[in-house]
């Protein structure tokens, strides 16, 4: 199974969404990574024949999946980033009807909606109202309907966000065991997520992918660009302002600094490590939204 | 047939269709049926205001006073009534009084023979008239729909039409007692027509709307079966609710109907009703009429409001836009020329199920047709015509 992306665009009006991008997914788990406005969901939407493109076609072993139409949907999970529900139902309810308009018949619908519930927790609550449920179990009751016609294209749009870290784990742990001979693609601000479950990273910045790889692929990039530097408390406050500061913390009375820069930002900067999260700093230095 | 299952059961989940129902349930089979049976027009009056809460025996005398009369009308016979009914309310015999149909037969006479109507005076005709000079019923009845047509300017062809019709009403009239039909079309049915509207009008206005208030759009078009199958179930969803409403409403009626009036009188001419109507047709039949009326006006109705909810995003909007749909129509109707007065009479609800009894036509092709028949057959035909334009704005909508 391939599904191919090929010079697709996306552009509203003079603002150009996604600008257009290739790539090829064979079954692994891709994480998408970008800050906000980069373009993530209107490629994911595209990736999902919502969206119609300016130009360019996504292709599934060669067919195009506007073309495709149910049968590419019969492939297909989504879960979209503002997931909608009916609040009156119940989460077996209403993953029967979601079971309904996949067009899974009724035996195996009840059987995979138990299945589903199993996975993400949530069989306690099976027959309580999703009004009532907090921002992580509705985001669970998500997860469970993308899944729910074991799609070989699983897209997953923010997947973690309102989740706590135990339910964080869980969710890698069931994406991992279903990523076999899938194609699952996740777009996450949690880098950490992206990290423990992504085969291959994906960045996109101003609706280009600029960087893509595996996780190690990645760090060994950012090899030599980050350093640690201990600052004064006083100083500290001018450092945050002109340096791509990544994280601090209090040590005594001092802060120690992890900087992203090219070159060593002081004589007394020390060389560290990288994470996957320094390379996401190092590309997006500005703060998330002033793009 | 499963996904419009699904979509079934999600409309019967909504906390508002179940109000909806119960509430139109409610309203009509309790206060417009029952308790107006019972008390409110059926129930003796009280010596000081209101009524008794007693209108199944009233209705039990009124069928009774009826039957000394039952069988052909006429003058004799009219004459009869009307010495009979003055007698009982010289020697103030109240009960027997209430009993009559002096209502209905008041009614005859104001329209026959308005020239023995008392200048300034309150009573009624029937109170005061000498019976000996109601003659020439039949006779009368025939002048005055030729002066009631020329009077609406309804000559030439149109006219012959309209009296061709009439020369169907089979004469002399067949007397029953008739006040409890009179109610049944004139008010108990006109008074659903009224409540199914405004409950198809709350509940429908949000079967595609309310996607958007829910925000589900997104998973609706990434499944298998997609926008278009969902569009399709959604519109025969809405088409059952019109059904189920109808139904429980229709059952209500008539159950209520057989307990309160029995089969008595079906077959009566709808003349006793309006005396001018040109409808060769009995109670029974018209009845029959303004149910049909009603279920495919709601049909259309609902194939327009179903339309508007999948153009707009906004379950409030859409129900205001459905209410409008409902009530604009015979609020500009006023300002406008007859024969768009007429027209708009054809959307969906906007007309009238009473039409039945009045001599309003169509000039189509060159040939006349008589109001009814369009007021059931061409809201409809605008429901049906609305669906693609429903399925295509949902889609584009969706995708928005």
């Amino acid at each position: 199974m391939e599904l191919l992306i090929d010079r697709l665009t996306k552009q509203y009006g003079s603002k150009i969404a996604v600008d257009c991008v290739n790539a090829k997914f064979t079954p692994g788990v891709y994480g998408l990574l970008g800050a906000n406005g980069a373009g993530k969901t209107t490629l994911m939407r595209m990736l999902c024949a919502i969206l119609e493109a300016t130009s360019g076609e996504v292709m599934l072993d060669g067919n195009n999946i506007i073309e495709m139409g149910g049968d590419y949907r019969n492939l297909l999970g989504y879960l979209p980033q503002n997931f909608g529900y009916y609040p009156n139902y119940t989460t077996r309810e209403f993953l029967l009807y979601i079971a309904t308009l996949k067009g899974i018949p009724k035996k195996i619908a009840r059987q995979r909606t138990e299945e589903m519930l199993e996975n993400v927790g949530l069989s306690d609550v099976a027959s309580k109202k999703i009004r009532t449920f907090s921002g992580g179990m509705k985001q669970r009751i998500g997860i469970a309907q993308a899944m729910l016609n074991h799609p070989q294209i699983l897209i997953l749009d923010e997947p973690t966000a309102g989740l706590d870290p135990k339910e964080r784990v869980r969710l890698r742990n069931i994406l991992s065991e279903y990523a076999n001979d899938k194609i699952i693609i996740l777009s996450t601000h949690i880098v950490s997520d992206i990290e423990a479950i992504a085969d291959q990273v994906l960045i996109m910045k101003n609706g280009n992918f600029i960087q893509c790889g595996t996780v190690s692929e990645l760090t060994d990039k950012a090899k030599g660009k980050v350093w640690e530097l201990r600052v004064s408390q006083s100083d500290a406050g001018r450092w945050l302002a002109t340096a791509n500061v990544a994280s601090y913390r209090h040590e005594k009375a001092d802060i120690i600094l992890r900087i992203v820069s090219e070159n060593k930002p002081s004589e007394a900067a020390v060389l560290c490590e990288a994470s996957l999260e320094d390379i996401y700093l190092y590309y997006f230095p500005t703060k998330e939204g002033e793009e | 047939m499963e996904l419009f299952l699904a979509e079934h059961k999600k409309m019967w989940k909504k906390r508002s269709t179940r109000i909806c129902a119960l509430l139109c349930f409610a309203y009509i089979f309790i206060a417009v049926n029952i308790l107006s049976f019972q008390w409110i027009s059926f129930g003796s009056y009280k010596d000081g205001f209101g009524n008794h809460f007693d209108g199944y025996s009233q209705i039990r005398n009124k069928q009774a006073y009826g039957e000394k009369w039952k069988g052909e009308l006429t003058d004799q016979v009219l004459q009869q009534m009307i010495k009979d009914y003055q007698r009982m309310l010289k020697n103030e015999e109240m009960d027997s009084v209430w009993a009559a149909d002096w209502s209905n037969i008041n009614n005859w006479l104001r329209t026959l023979y308005p020239e023995l109507m008392a200048k300034n005076s309150y009573e009624l005709m029937i109170d005061y008239i000498d019976p000996y000079q109601i003659t020439g019923f039949y006779e009368r009845r025939q002048e005055k729909i030729g002066e009631f047509l020329d009077n609406n300017g309804q000559t030439g062809d149109e006219k012959a039409f309209l009296l061709q019709m009439n020369s169907k009403v089979k004469i002399p009239f067949s007397y029953e007692w008739s006040e409890g039909w009179n109610f049944i079309l004139c008010a108990v049915i006109p008074n659903t027509e009224t409540v199914i509207e405004i409950f198809i009008a709350i509940v429908l206005s949000t079967i595609f709307a309310g996607e958007w208030h829910d925000n589900t759009s997104t998973f609706i078009l990434t499944t298998k079966k997609g926008w278009r199958e969902l569009a399709y179930a959604k519109i025969w969803t809405g088409i059952s609710f019109v059904f189920e409403m109808f139904l429980v409403l229709l059952l209500g009626n008539i159950v209520t109907q057989i307990f309160f009036l029995g089969t008595h009188g079906w077959n009566m001419p709808v003349q006793f009703i309006k005396m001018l109507a040109v409808a060769p047709l009995n109670m029974l039949q018209t009845e029959v009429y303004q149910y049909i009326y009603i279920l495919f006006g709601a049909i259309g109705f609902a194939g327009e409001i179903m339309l508007v909810s999948s153009i707009v995003k906004n379950n409030f909007i859409s129900v205001l836009i459905g209410i409008a749909l409902l009530y604009l129509p015979s609020v500009i109707s006023g300002y406008l020329p007859m024969w768009a007065q007429k027209g708009l009479d054809l959307l969906p609800l906007a007309g009238d199920s009473l039409d039945i009894f009045r001599t309003n036509t169509f000039h189509i092709f060159g040939k006349y047709v008589w109001s009814p028949y369009l007021l059931i057959a061409v809201p409809v035909l605008i429901g049906v015509l609305c669906m693609p334009f429903t399925v295509k704005c949902w889609s584009r909508r969706l995708r928005d």
